[in-house]
């Protein structure tokens, strides 16, 4: 059985071997075939974590070493993988749904230049992910860290001949950077504080520490400044939005499904750490819903169909990392679970919508378009419905876990947990609201532009087959995690051996009736208002308040693009331009003019050859003498 | 003593006619003249069959040759400047060298040997004396410069044909009297064929 | 006897004029007269050195003149090649000036 766990350590080289395969060879390969070999690749992957999921189930956590790294006197830095129930469970997130992805990109990208440097990059993700939560040291982890991160970058300036799109991968890998930084000064206090970097180790060793050691709650800070900038978490976010420049199904694997929950599967690996640092973990909370709430507010005002989607995943993640913020691992993660489905689900049918429009992605150009796209159309609805809280789809379940989560959790105590729970809930509605009119604006109503109306034809089978697999996955796995006070919670039961020992205390039945009730009415209620204000009188209401100043601030992001680049680019670029300068204008004149030195050397040297022999007479009377000077001083006959 | 301020003022005198005198006759007068008193110092420094070979080869076939080409080719008075800055710099330089070589000159004194030592040793630097060295010391020697000297002529010779082509086309022209040279004349302003 | 420091610094001296006639004549002719100044001056110094070391031995004094008379040798072969060389270019140059002779300019 330990074997068959073991067997799954081949997952992220498969995938790696695609990416090779795919890089080296893929402009050889015909029509699909590229596509069809990243897809075995992750499949098999998908395949080694089912197995490996079977068998966590029967021996637990298993440890697959892979040889020692970095030998230094007495510190060993072994490389291996730690698979656990957590680490199998995302590793069926990122294959099953990878998956799918890999399929609709056959479709999606079909005729691309650039198929074979697509799938070749796509697997190269898949690898990096892998070994992101398969890691058991957080080097380790960091390698697929910064993997995950380049394959962002690689991504999503995909089609880089267009600039825009290269800027924007740009701005990614950079924000991204400033995580980074906090992800390695992260690890420089734990190895100073705890003596190893084994996550296990550590997560035991943490509760040796005093309650809220200053060093715990640094180190607590510095993972979340990590998991905010891969998360996309407020005041690292800028770049999500931006990187909606790649590919959809890029959008929808990387920026909706998997990378930017590392952060969260971060915080939750380091649970031992947040658990013992209340400080730490509070942070966390609040960054996280006021990152919700703010993103929220923003995706009303947006008017393409990805950027929506984009902040939406913000607002979502933000969700998550309040969650394992506040101690509830499992909500979090089960959040993470539910929202892999729905939102991809959601980007792909973006995507099928973008494809059939071939390019469009301005919804005021949208409408109506459910009609000529019956299942991209059902399903998106599928989604939106599962987003916006409606009951018995997953996101309903998801989000009351969270919402719970903030209620009951000890550490989040004094730190203000009804205020977060109040605003949590505000975004929830929101959420409702700005889904009905994503999907409103695009699938119903009337189309707003005869041409893209024409235009609009449903995908092929490749691409929306995925999706009606999405939108099953998006109804059903919810019930992995039913409120424990009703029905078995399985989910809560099987991440339990991984979770760290937070004081979480349990609800009256009252209070979590009033918790499922209070949800429903939190997305009628937005669902409600957003037909009343889009719907209704083909969305009169949207016109009148269109001018307001939060109408504005939601449109312009709340400015933080202008802010940083007066705070940083602006000066970055203009200490750059300043070095540009000194380097042209001092080295490189210092350079070309000691080149100069040369020839004036030479031109006074020339004069020398005057022609005149006397003057060569001289010179040789001139050094024989000063031979003979100097032997007759030093004596050489003496 | 007194022979040798004698000798060394008239050398002196001769040295400084050579480079100062403007007309190349003078110049060369005075380097015979600057000879002779060489040889006379030869013969206070035991050295008599070279001072006789100096008079001999210098001053009777050297000077002799000079004197020949000065007058044949005319040779005038020095003619502009062009390196004006050589002459005092020559000067000076020359002046320091000399004070130079004399104070480490004067540094090194060695005691001179006995007159008779001098004497038994170089048995009044006789031709024997001079032959006897040449012939079994220094044979290599005497035999290389003999190849010298015959390079020397045939070189001297050589110089001297390259002047010939135009003579001996002269020649060729007024020598042939059938009118059976193949080769084509050069034709001349004036001749008649 | 005469110290050999006298005559070795006299030999400088006329040296030191050769090469200062050498330097300074413009015409081959007085240029080659200079040389031979020198050349005489090193013979001086040789045979003064060469009484100098007859306290060493007849071999070394007398090596010491026969040095001389090679030089002799020389030197007048070198005069004879010389002036050849000196008429071989006047023929075909009016003037004698060393300056204009000169073909290597900067």
């Amino acid at each position: 059985m330990t074997d068959l766990v073991r067997w799954a350590a081949l997952a992220p080289f498969l995938a790696l071997a695609g990416a090779v395969i795919n890089g080296l060879f893929g402009r050889s390969l015909r029509g699909n075939a590229a596509g069809v070999v990243a897809s075995l690749a992750v499949a098999a992957g998908f395949v080694l974590s089912a197995l490996a999921f079977l068998g966590v189930r029967e021996v637990g956590a298993v440890r697959v070493d892979l040889g020692d790294f970095l030998v230094a006197g007495d510190f060993t830095l072994g490389l291996g993988f730690h698979l656990d129930q957590l680490s199998v469970l995302m590793m069926l997130i990122i294959t099953g749904v990878g998956l799918l992805i890999h399929v609709y990109s056959i479709g999606y990208m079909q005729g691309d230049d650039g198929f074979s440097r697509y799938f070749a990059k796509l697997n190269l993700f898949v690898a990096a992910m892998l070994v992101l939560v398969m890691a058991d040291s957080y080097p380790l982890m960091f390698v697929g860290w910064e993997g995950v991160g380049v394959c962002s970058f690689l991504l999503i300036s995909f089609w880089y001949e267009d600039l825009a799109n290269a800027n924007a991968g740009r701005k990614a890998f950079i924000v991204n950077r400033v995580g980074d930084v906090g992800f390695l000064l992260a690890m420089f206090l734990t190895f100073r504080a705890f003596g190893t970097l084994d996550v296990q180790a550590v997560n035991a060793a943490a509760p040796g520490f005093a309650y809220g050691a200053p060093v715990l709650t640094g180190i607590g800070l510095l993972f979340l400044v990590a998991a905010a900038g891969k998360s996309a978490q407020l005041p690292l976010h800028t770049w999500l939005p931006d990187a909606m420049a790649g590919p959809t199904p890029v959008s929808a694997l990387i920026h909706a499904a998997t990378m930017v929950t590392a952060g969260v599967y971060l915080i939750a690996r380091t649970g031992g750490v947040f658990a013992n640092a209340p400080d730490a973990a509070a942070t966390v909370v609040w960054v996280a819903v006021l990152t919700a709430l703010m993103a929220a507010i923003v995706a009303v005002g947006q008017t393409d169909i990805k950027k929506i989607l984009a902040w939406s995943t913000i607002s979502q993640v933000g969700f998550m990392v309040a969650a394992v913020g506040a101690g509830a691992y499992w909500a979090g993660i089960f959040h993470v679970l539910t929202h892999a489905f729905f939102k991809a689900l959601l980007f792909l049918g973006a995507g099928s919508v973008i494809h059939a429009l071939g390019g469009e992605q301005d919804v005021r150009k949208m409408g109506g378009l459910g009609r000529k796209m019956r299942t991209t159309g059902v399903t998106a609805l599928i989604g939106t419905l599962a987003i916006a809280g409606v009951p018995f789809l997953s996101g309903y379940f998801s989000k009351d876990a969270i919402l719970g989560a903030l209620l009951s959790s000890g550490p989040l105590g004094g730190y203000g947990a009804e205020a977060l729970f109040g605003l949590l809930m505000v975004t929830a509605g929101l959420t409702a609201f700005y889904m009905f009119r994503w999907y409103y604006l695009v699938f119903a109503g009337e189309p707003r532009s005869k041409a893209e109306f024409e235009r609009a034809h449903e995908s092929p089978a490749v691409m929306t087959v995925p999706l009606v697999i999405l939108a099953v996955g998006s109804v059903v796995i919810g019930y992995l995690g039913l409120p424990a006070f009703l029905a078995p919670n399985w989910l809560q039961g099987w991440l339990a051996p991984v979770s760290a020992e937070v004081d979480l205390a349990h609800l009256s039945t009252s209070a979590e009736w009033l918790l499922l009730l209070g949800s429903v009415a939190v997305a009628a209620i937005g669902l409600g208002l957003g037909y009343w204000v889009y719907a209704v009188g083909g969305g009169a209401l949207a016109r009148r308040f269109a001018a307001t100043p939060l109408a504005n601030a939601s449109r312009g992001a709340f400015g933080f693009d202008a802010l940083y680049r007066v705070l940083f680019t602006g000066p970055g670029e203009a200490g750059a331009a300043g070095i540009a300068a000194l380097d042209r204008d001092v080295v490189d004149r210092g350079v070309s003019g000691s080149a100069g030195l040369i020839p004036l050397l030479g031109r006074l040297l020339v004069r020398l050859q005057s022609g005149y022999v006397r003057a060569y007479a001289f010179a040789m009377l001139l050094g024989a003498a000063a031979l003979v000077l100097l032997v007759a001083l030093i004596g050489v006959f003496a | 003593m007194v022979a040798f301020i004698v000798l060394g003022a008239l050398l002196l005198a001769a040295g400084v006619g050579v480079v100062t005198l403007r007309q190349p006759v003078h110049a060369a007068l005075s380097l015979v003249g600057g000879i002779l008193a060489l040889a006379a110092m030869y013969v206070t420094l035991e050295a008599h069959f070279l001072a006789a070979i100096q008079v001999i080869v210098y001053a009777g076939a050297v000077m002799v040759l000079f004197l020949f080409v000065i007058m044949l080719l005319n040779v005038g008075s020095t003619p502009t400047r062009s390196l004006p800055w050589l002459k005092p710099v020559a000067w000076v330089t020359g002046l320091l060298a000399v004070a130079g070589v004399a104070a480490v000159v004067f540094m090194v004194q060695r005691p001179l040997p006995e007159l008779e030592v001098v004497q038994a040793a170089l048995r009044g630097g006789n031709a024997d004396a001079i032959g006897e060295s040449l012939f079994s010391d220094y044979l290599l020697a005497f035999h290389l410069v003999g190849v010298l000297l015959l390079v020397g002529i045939l070189g001297a010779v050589a110089l001297v044909q390259q002047a010939a082509p135009e003579t001996r086309a002269v020649a060729t022209r007024t020598a042939t009297p059938d009118g059976e040279g193949a080769e084509p004349r050069p034709v001349l302003a004036g001749e008649e064929s | 006897m005469v110290p050999t420091e006298y005559y070795v610094a006299l030999s400088a001296v006329l040296f030191a004029l050769g090469c200062i006639g050498v330097l300074t004549r413009r015409s081959a002719i007085m240029l080659f007269l200079s040389v031979e100044l020198m050349l005489n001056a090193a013979n001086l110094a040789i045979v003064a050195f060469a009484r100098q070391w007859s306290a060493a031995g007849a071999q070394h004094a007398l090596g010491g003149q026969t040095a001389v008379f090679i030089v002799l040798a020389i030197a007048a072969a070198e005069v004879a090649v010389g002036l050849g060389i000196l008429v071989a270019i006047f023929r075909n140059r009016v003037s004698t000036d060393v300056d204009l002779l000169s073909e290597v300019r900067a």
